[in-house]
């Protein structure tokens, strides 16, 4: 394709290419600070085409292909050509990862283990993850969980962070402006704007770490601290899994093996600095 | 290899002790499967959008139980104007009313026909996303 | 009489975890993953001695576990429905 693009993230790298200069710009200026990939070959290709061959001049429209794809999807305007490469990106790890079971969640690590954050889309889990990371944590990632089928550790992720409308004031005002990407308005999801994560998340970007702490989040409500049962969590996190089933007796192994290793708790909480609080008690509350 | 529990031994109480079991009502239900999440969690991360009709409806129309009709057929609704989004068709089904743009009554055409959808279908992983029970 | 006699595949072919009073397992025949709850798991344990119906299956259970007295094969019965119906059990 026209232009290109290739994007290391944790042990995962893209190639992006886009028949137009814009969306392919916006993303090397997002992921400048990360390594390069080595080596010529990608693990997955995200390509951004023209809805229609019209399309790449009259009303751009970008419809979002590569090695895997889903039919029925919306394409979206140049615009949003950023997105467009992002939501790219998501669909061939949640279609085509095969050397971890995907958990959609957030992770965040303190010496050596890591705290997962999963539940609906919606529930704050990202921007929890995203304030963790401004607070002495490393950011691991706010969308995908990688895990290990053979030694159970968390492989980090570290995508750009995706806030969504009023969570963006709230990271504008704990991080500095450089490390924000462009206002996107008017996506389907309302506005969106990406956050780079910290520098030291990006430099330790190959180093896992020992899952210690399942968390279910939920933001709204008085604060609350439920212990969750491990077959309820199990279950829930095979729904939270793009490609639990495709794993078979490995995604049954390390899942199981995730459950009964970690103990899970859901928590609610009216605002972040409570969310927060939450976190680093029930993080001290760990046998060690 | 990771470790969980026994995974040798079977997943029970030691057979030395005889523990108490209680058999439960015939009516209960004791197995739950798994079933993939994939629709919905990619879904998730790619929004979609169902066209009211799809391409191979060659220009017919829908009838108020979502079927496709002749044009002109009497009771019998136009094409939805623009395909609908993901969001738009999950507010729809839970009864919340007709996206912008759209009448009432086509609304519950369009809902009925989209609640048809079968796999092959335009729209139909769109509409399976937004289906996955959690 | 004795009922239609059910068999489970064998111990090789099922991975199991307990979980938090449940078990979970892994069917590699069909790639599926259940989560049971007693007295299903009993039962598959109870075919792992072999084939039998349902009231073979009840005695094999009353050797391990204490159950009610006059405990009939109903419950049994529909929990062997059930297990067919996910494929874990199949008639012999």
């Amino acid at each position: 394709m026209r232009h290109q693009v290739s994007l290391a993230i944790g042990p995962v790298s893209f190639r992006v290419g886009s028949a137009w200069p814009g969306p392919v710009r916006a993303l090397a200026e997002l992921y400048g600070d990360y390594p390069k990939p080595e080596g010529d070959v990608c693990d997955f290709t995200v390509r951004l085409e023209p809805e229609k061959p019209w399309r790449r001049w009259l009303r751009p429209s970008v419809a979002i292909s590569g090695d895997y794809m889903l039919p029925d999807a919306m394409p979206l305007s140049l615009a949003l050509g950023l997105l467009a490469a992002e939501m790219g990106m998501n669909l061939q790890m949640a279609l085509g990862q095969k050397r971890f079971l995907l958990l959609h969640a957030a992770t965040a690590e303190k010496e050596g283990r890591a705290v997962i954050l999963t539940g609906e889309s919606g529930a704050g889990k990202s921007t929890l993850s995203a304030l963790l990371g401004e607070r002495g944590w490393r950011l691991m990632g706010d969308e995908f969980a990688l895990l290990d089928l053979d030694s159970g550790d968390l492989h980090p992720f570290p995508r750009a962070v995706s806030l969504k409308n009023g969570a963006i004031k709230v990271m504008e005002a704990e991080a500095s402006a450089d490390r924000f990407g462009p206002v996107m308005e008017g996506t389907p999801k309302g506005t969106i704007r990406h956050l780079k994560p910290r520098a030291d998340a990006v430099a330790r970007m190959e180093e896992p770490a020992r899952p210690a702490l399942i968390l279910f989040p939920r933001f709204g409500g008085e604060r609350a601290i439920r212990g969750v049962g491990a077959s309820e969590v199990f279950v829930r996190l095979t729904q939270a899994s793009t490609n639990y089933v495709a794993l078979g007796s490995r995604g049954f192994d390390a899942l199981t093996g995730l459950v009964a290793r970690c103990p899970a708790l859901a928590i609610d909480y009216p605002d972040t600095e409570t969310a927060l609080t939450l976190v680093e008690e029930l993080w001290a509350d760990l046998p060690q | 290899m990771s470790d969980g529990p026994d995974q040798d031994k079977g997943a029970l109480a030691n057979p030395n002790r005889r523990m108490v079991l209680a058999l439960g009502a015939a009516a209960a239900s004791t197995v739950v499967t798994i079933r993939p999440a994939l629709a919905q969690t990619a879904g998730s991360v790619l929004n979609c959008e169902i066209p009211v009709p799809g391409p191979q409806a060659g220009g017919n129309h829908i009838a108020a139980d979502g079927t496709l009709v002749a044009p002109g057929t009497p009771g019998s609704y136009a094409p939805a104007p623009r395909p609908l989004t993901g969001e738009e068709v999950k507010v729809m089904l839970r009864g919340g009313g007709a996206p912008p743009g759209i009448d009432s009554e086509s609304a519950q055409a369009y809902a009925n026909y989209i609640r048809r959808l079968q796999s092959g279908m335009s729209g139909f992983t769109c509409y399976a996303s937004l289906q996955m029970p959690r | 009489m004795s009922g239609a006699i059910y068999m489970a595949d064998d111990a090789g072919a099922v991975r199991s975890v307990e979980l938090d009073g449940l078990v979970a397992l892994f069917h590699a025949p069909s790639g599926m993953t259940h989560i049971v709850a007693p007295p299903a798991p009993q039962i598959l344990e109870a075919l792992g001695q072999g084939p039998g119906d349902a009231r073979a299956i009840l005695s094999r259970i009353a050797d391990l576990y204490e159950i009610e007295e006059d405990a009939g094969t109903e419950a049994i019965e529909a929990r062997l429905d059930e297990l067919e119906a996910v494929g874990l059990v199949r008639r012999a």
